[in-house]
């Protein structure tokens, strides 16, 4: 029987600093016939491992229309993620997943599109906006919210400079008050308070958030506000997981267990889980 | 073999039998340190105590510490290597049923897809041969969680006390398998089976399945937790806590991944690398344990995800008892 936990070893192919301390990888599988047959869809997630320090959870932060490669996006936090720093390119490291569910894109195929990150919450936001943006033809407008906290933790910067110049795309970006800088020109303020003053239309439109969970709680907040039902409202936890497939009981709330019954949930499937991620 | 047998004389002739015809046998013994099971080379180490042992036989299919992976560097690339996988027939002789009711807990777990293969690889060799409870222990509840001191939940064979030997009854497949192979050890009988033991601590935990905000936002949990300390020796005496860590240890040239033993009621448990803790006080940890055992678990997995051993009263060093709480959410406050 298949051993569950043994990753598949991936060679880092480049290296991209988003931030100060984020940074991106994009990984390919080493081998030929997994390179081949790996499939993921937007929103799931996995576990990287620097064999010798140990595993952590980040979401596959590449769309699953782009093929030959994954890529994360992590933060510099604890042991691991420095352990993953310290990586240059053509290093190894473990790969294990895809885990979890993901974003209905279906579903969404034929609405509008309404995409908020914050800060490295933008990561899970860019694997199922890139794959809306593969697939433009298929969604209506296409609205996008990125905050961080100051002008140098923006994430995917070069990515937003080209979605703020495409036409066909609304792409506005803010920064904390007090985080910006002499040469600012995008908005100021906190994410919710800055979509309070965008007032989307709720019409025919999904929402498609994440971010820190006091960013996630406040914009759920504002979007109840907009008009947004909860059904149509969805955002990704991050809870801390070990195993990935719900065995090791430590990302369960409530009746759910984030690894296999999330990590992508609407807003209205929060509401029925108590208070505790 | 449909008729009522006897096993003649005690578990000692079975035990032989069974160490004989080259199962690896695990059961109550002799021994240093807590009472529990341990694998027997010969039936003159079994050793039943009258209520249960002090530490469950969880820890013969999910150890509390196992390497899920090998790894060696050569250069800058890696090799990976399977650990063996147990190759053993094994018979847990000797559990009491609610420690085969725990066994049945932790397969809803393990067995669920996709499969944890180490658990498996144990598990799909190992037959349960409970032993009915005769007395009943000072902090058991079994009957207060849908079990009772004669379940025949998890068990492959139950047998049961009785005058002269033990009434046998092959409860599945496997169980009558075994008993087959070891038919010289039985008898048709017709005695009658026993009533079980009254279960003092009985009341069950009802309604639990469903208002989780109300149980969640409930009054009493700053008071029931006020005593915890978090020490997490609760979760390591539980026959069905199964919460794990997985950590590396390695060397210059390679290394180990490992899992180990994890407990909801640690700070750790759920602290994030930023620091953001979901669960940051005891009385959040607490609450987690007692809802997950008696609430969320009625919803995920349909029933408690406690068998009511009484081994987490039995060992808490301040004297906390999980079975007073249950019954302190079910009247609710």
């Amino acid at each position: 029987m298949e051993n569950a936990y043994k990753p598949h070893l991936v060679t880092i192919e480049s290296i991209r600093d988003e931030t100060p301390d984020v940074r991106t990888l994009r990984l390919a599988f080493r081998d030929p016939e997994v390179a081949e047959s790996f499939t993921f869809r937007a929103g799931q997630f996995a576990e990287y491992s620097v064999f010798g320090e140990g595993e952590c959870v980040f979401c596959i932060a590449s769309p699953p229309t782009r093929h030959g490669y994954v890529e994360c996006s992590f933060k510099l936090m604890g042991k691991v993620t420095s352990a993953l720093r310290d990586m240059e390119v053509g290093d190894v490291i473990g790969f294990r997943g895809p885990y979890g569910n993901w974003f209905p894109i279906e579903e969404f195929f034929g609405h509008n599109m309404l995409f908020i990150g914050g800060g490295i919450g933008m990561a899970p936001v860019r694997s199922i906006l890139l794959n809306c943006l593969d697939l433009r033809d298929q969604f209506r407008e296409i609205t996008i919210l990125n905050g961080a906290r100051s002008v140098a933790d923006i994430v995917y910067k070069e990515e937003v400079a080209e979605w703020q110049k495409r036409p066909d795309i609304t792409c506005v970006c803010t920064v904390d008050p007090g985080g910006e800088d002499p040469s600012w020109t995008g908005e100021i303020g906190f994410i919710p308070t800055v979509l309070e003053k965008m007032a989307p239309s709720a019409e025919d439109t999904y929402a498609v958030l994440c971010g820190p969970p006091i960013m996630i709680k406040l914009t759920l907040q504002v979007l109840e506000k907009l008009g947004f039902p909860p059904e149509r409202v969805y955002t990704t936890l991050e809870n801390k997981m070990k195993c990935g497939f719900g065995k090791c009981g430590r990302c369960n709330v409530g009746p759910v267990y984030v690894c296999k019954d999330g990590p992508v949930f609407t807003a209205a499937q929060l509401q029925q889980l108590p208070p505790d991620f | 073999m449909s008729e009522k047998l006897l096993l003649l004389n005690d578990l000692h002739s079975f035990a032989d039998a069974l160490i004989k015809s080259g199962f690896s046998v695990v059961a109550p013994s002799k021994g240093p340190g807590p009472s529990r099971f341990r694998r027997i080379g010969s039936a003159s180490e079994l050793l039943m105590p009258d209520v249960n042992t002090e530490i469950p036989p969880k820890e013969h299919l999910f150890p509390p510490t196992e390497p899920l992976l090998f790894f060696r560097f050569h250069g800058t690339d890696v090799e990976l290597l399977d650990p063996p996988l147990p190759a053993e027939e094994t018979v847990f002789l000797g559990l009491r049923p609610c420690d085969a009711a725990g066994i049945a807990l932790l397969d809803a777990v393990f067995l669920a897809d996709p499969k944890d293969s180490f658990y498996e690889a144990r598990r799909s060799k190992t037959t349960l041969v409970s032993v009915a409870c005769t007395k009943v222990g000072e902090n058991c509840f079994c009957s207060a969680v849908g079990l009772s001191p004669h379940s025949r939940t998890g068990s492959d064979v139950l047998l049961i006390p009785v005058e002269g030997g033990f009434l046998t009854e092959a409860v599945t497949e496997k169980g009558r398998t075994l008993l087959e192979k070891h038919s010289g050890l039985f008898q048709p009988t017709d005695a009658s089976t026993p009533k079980p033991p009254e279960v003092p601590r009985s009341a069950a935990p009802e309604g639990l399945d469903k208002d989780f905000a109300e149980l969640f936002a409930a009054p009493y949990w700053q008071d029931a937790a006020k005593r915890c300390l978090g020490c997490g020796a609760c979760a390591s005496v539980c026959p069905t806590c199964h919460c794990f860590d997985i950590v590396d240890d390695s060397g210059a040239r390679g290394g180990v991944r490992l899992r180990c033993w994890d407990a909801c009621g640690l700070e750790l448990f759920t602290r994030h690398a930023s620091g953001h803790n979901p669960r940051p006080n005891q009385p959040a940890r607490f609450r987690q344990r007692l809802l997950h055992k008696f609430a969320y678990s009625r919803k995920s997995l349909g029933r408690p995800l406690c068998v009511g051993c009484g081994r987490c009263v039995d060992t808490c060093p301040v004297g906390m008892d999980i079975y007073e709480v249950a019954v302190l959410m079910s009247q609710g406050v």
